[in-house]
């Protein structure tokens, strides 16, 4: 049994696999960390010391050569999948999944480092290659540049062992505040990005209605400006849409009414929950407005040309041709008259004006045109009396006449040298750096019982993970990195070997002392 | 504001001439091979022994992954053991390292996996006995301190009878290990013997271009860095990163288990310039956490032997002499 033997050795030597017996007493064992007393001021050789050591030592080895032992039944099993760098989880999910992971396909995923937490927290037990991994085996297989850093992960399993929910951030899926401002539906597949998704085959048009609404908003404008000439059956821009309804009814991914075809429009007012997931995930949630170009037909400057070029057949569904749109006619219909006031309501103009003229017994005393002009110069004079003319006549001016009434703090802007300034001034044209990126969306503990990872809201912070080796963030970093995110505060979490601080920035105002 | 003043006087402590010795291993015991694998191009320790070989040696390194016993929370952490890049040089120095990324091959995948499930089925059925024991004992014990005394003999024979008829004993009740380190499993023939091998693979890495851009600049100072760690780790002294002090290393007198840090080592190099606003700022910051600003320089002097010596300067406040 020359192999019996060499198994036992072995056994003995790696002594981390536990047998059967160990596994099963390992149901009793205590779930509390011993905890420790304090520490000496400096080592004197004594054997009180030495055994304190000793003892502390021992507690230290056991509690780290400790195995992680669970009920088969209680692991969740899944695979990794290195290809796509995620892992699908072969049996329902537990409690974690209100929190972590995504569906697609009818089947469930999980990120890496998601994975690599709850493989930590002995819930879930990842196959590959129908092997179970050891967490060594996760560390060096899941995390790499190209998925999460070892750094990262330290940030993330920190703050995941405190209760946050720390999520991946994707920049692209940030809507900007003026999206916000109009209240455009967002687009909520932020797993979805991450998978290459087949899409899904666009149903059959019964007519180029049908097809025309897959298209962009845009697209559609662009249609109803041009093209509509001399073609019956298309109808004003409102009705385009109204009709859509009723030839959607051969599509099949449409749950409301108000989707027209499944498409973001101007006037969408319900919930983004009507969205089914076969959405194609490439309807963009940030639109290019340089390219996208509304002609101003009322301008009265006549810049515009007689004629708005066609627009790009690639934008248009099919086999439709649109041609060059002859803007003139619509010119004509747009109306530019001035205001047409009632005649009451100019009679009240033209009373106010004499109003003010006859009421001044001043210029009553005015026998002719000569003496009213007398007049008006004196008043000039008399509102620049009082004004140093040596100040006033130059080229440099104060910058406040004082007999103009002004509040204080208005004074105290005009006059100030250093305007304040915020983080955010200037941001927006700063390029993306590839030094220093925001890692994660960190929501708080407490919003856990109403979570969706559909609609997660706004996090508490973000994470940009930097070490104590690299440079400090410059105000261009900080700056791109606030512009980035939004609202949202963004932390700097610090690793250093082991260790992490949470650093941050914060938009400060000088307070200035104004009596009212 | 305190009156007194902030003198810094300068107290080299390069009184000792003698050569940094090699510490840790005793000569009888023969010098412990320890796995490095490298993840995200970190070196990390996984084996239980290797951590404490290491600590053997007197290198204390940074856990990083969650307690098994209690995963949830980050005042104890667990395996791995992450090695400071001074650390591992050290260990690659004295030829104690050896590369333990997987080496791939060896057993055949199949014969793999059927050892895997012929193993819990073993485990399963072991366990299923055991299961069934730890019942049968329990209704004895159960049986007969109710009745104090050895009951009617029939009737326990009969409810133990019943018991072993009907036990049954889930799949899903097995307990199965969730192996920390990869030679833990028990399909790792292979990487068991591969660390079992008395002659250590050193690996040829170049620990100054590890993981940072290559500056000359960088890379004096990660020398120098060494230069000081090997120095003090000479003296007997436990070194852990100090990051978060605003320093290079936090320097123990014994192990951190038990002893707080005396120094917060501050790696500078001879010819540069410090402003007084820095030696400030770390002084202050010393004196705030209790712990005494060491400034180290190599290559303050020579060792009889022509090894470079460290200049070592230490800050603390005084008051008015």
């Amino acid at each position: 049994m020359a192999d019996q033997n060499k198994t036992d050795t072995d056994l003995k030597f790696y002594n981390e696999v536990l047998s059967p017996s160990q596994l099963f007493a390992a149901r009793s064992r205590s779930h509390k960390i011993p905890v420790r007393g304090q520490k000496d001021f400096f080592p004197d050789d004594s054997d009180e010391q030495r055994q304190r050591l000793e003892q502390s030592l021992n507690e230290h080895w056991s509690l780290i050569s400790e195995e992680r032992v669970e009920k088969l039944g209680n692991l969740v099993k899944a695979t990794w999948i290195p290809s796509e760098k995620i892992v699908e989880l072969q049996s329902p999910a537990g409690k974690f999944w209100q929190t972590m992971g995504f569906s697609a396909g009818g089947k469930q995923f999980l990120f890496p480092e998601e994975a690599l937490y709850l493989m930590e927290c002995g819930n879930v037990q990842v196959f590959y290659q129908e092997l179970p991994l050891s967490i060594q085996d996760g560390y060096e297989k899941f995390l790499s540049s190209s998925t999460v850093r070892l750094q990262e992960y330290q940030v993330f399993g920190h703050l995941k062992r405190l209760g946050y929910l720390v999520h991946r951030f994707h920049p692209s899926s940030e809507t900007s505040s003026y999206a916000k401002q109009l209240n455009l539906p967002q687009s909520r597949d932020r797993a979805g990005k991450q998978l290459k998704r087949k899409r899904s085959a666009s149903p059959t048009a019964t007519s180029s209605h049908t097809e025309a609404q897959e298209e962009s908003t845009a697209d559609r404008m662009e249609e109803d400006t041009c093209g509509q000439e001399g073609q019956e059956d298309k109808k004003r821009p409102e009705s385009h849409l109204t009709i859509s309804p009723e030839t959607s009814s051969t599509q099949t991914t449409t749950a409301s009414p108000g989707n027209k075809g499944g498409v973001r429009t101007w006037w969408m007012e319900d919930d983004v929950g009507e969205r089914s997931d076969h959405q194609p995930a490439s309807a963009a949630s940030r639109w290019d407005f340089s390219s996208i170009s509304f002609p101003d037909l009322g301008s009265s400057r006549e810049r515009l040309s007689s004629c708005l070029v066609s627009p790009d057949p690639s934008l248009l569904p099919g086999a439709l041709a649109v041609g060059v749109c002859d803007v003139d006619p619509w010119r004509t219909r747009i109306n530019l008259r001035d205001v047409k006031m009632s005649s009451k309501e100019q009679m009240r103009e033209e009373e106010k004006r004499r109003h003010r003229l006859d009421k001044d017994i001043e210029v009553r005393r005015c026998s002719n045109w000569a003496e009213y002009r007398q007049l008006m110069e004196r008043r000039q004079g008399r509102r620049s009396k009082g004004r140093a003319t040596h100040l006033w006549d130059g080229e440099v001016t104060p910058l406040h006449d004082p007999r103009q009434p002004i509040p204080t703090g208005e004074l105290l802007d005009k006059i100030s040298v250093i305007k304040s300034t915020h983080l955010l001034e200037g941001a927006s044209r700063l390029q993306a750096s590839d030094e220093w990126r925001i890692s994660f969306n960190v929501y708080q503990p407490d919003t856990v019982a109403d979570f969706k990872k559909s609609n997660p809201g706004k996090p508490y912070t973000r994470m940009c993970v930097c070490s104590f080796d690299g440079p400090v963030p410059d105000l261009r970093a900080i700056k791109q990195l606030a512009f980035q995110s939004g609202d949202v505060l963004v932390v700097f979490a610090v690793v250093d070997c082991g260790d992490i601080s949470f650093y941050t920035f914060k938009d400060f105002e000088l307070p200035t002392d104004v009596f009212p | 504001m305190t009156d007194h003043k902030a003198s810094v006087p300068a107290q080299t402590e390069g009184m000792e001439q003698d050569p940094p010795q090699v510490v840790g291993v005793s000569d009888s015991a023969p010098p412990q091979v320890v796995g490095v694998s490298r993840c995200d191009s970190a070196p990390l320790l996984w084996r239980d022994q290797d951590l404490r070989a290491v600590r053997v040696r007197g290198l204390v390194g940074a856990l990083l992954g969650a307690l098994p016993r209690t995963p949830r929370q980050n005042g104890r952490l667990g395996r791995p053991l992450l090695l400071l890049p001074e650390e591992e040089r050290l260990l690659t120095e004295l030829h104690a390292t050896a590369n333990a990324n997987q080496g791939g091959g060896g057993v055949q995948l199949s014969l793999q996996v059927k050892q895997h499930l012929e193993e819990q089925e073993r485990n399963l059925e072991e366990q299923r006995v055991l299961a069934l024991q730890d019942r049968k004992s329990a209704l004895l014990h159960a049986m007969t301190s109710h009745t104090g005394s050895l009951g009617p003999s029939e009737a326990l024979r009969g409810r133990l009878e019943a018991l072993h008829r009907s036990f049954t004993f889930p799949r899903g009740a097995m307990a199965v290990q969730l192996s920390t380190a990869r030679a833990g499993l028990h399909h790792c023939h292979e990487d068991r013997a591969f660390l079992r091998a008395q002659q250590p693979i050193t690996v040829q890495h170049d620990f100054l271009r590890a993981q940072q851009p290559i500056t000359a600049q960088h890379d004096s100072k990660a020398a120098a860095r060494y230069q000081v760690f090997r120095d003090l780790r000479g003296r007997g002294f436990y070194l852990t990163s100090a990051g978060k002090f605003g320093g290079d290393f936090l320097v123990y007198p014994g192990d951190p288990l038990r002893f707080h840090a005396h120094f917060i080592a501050v790696v500078l190099s001879l010819d540069s310039s410090l402003s007084p606003l820095d030696v400030l700022a770390i002084a202050r910051l010393g004196s705030n956490v209790k712990k005494t600003v060491l400034l180290c320089s190599p290559g303050g002097f020579q060792y009889p032997g022509g090894a470079g010596g460290v200049q070592y300067t230490s800050l603390q406040w005084s008051g008015m002499v």
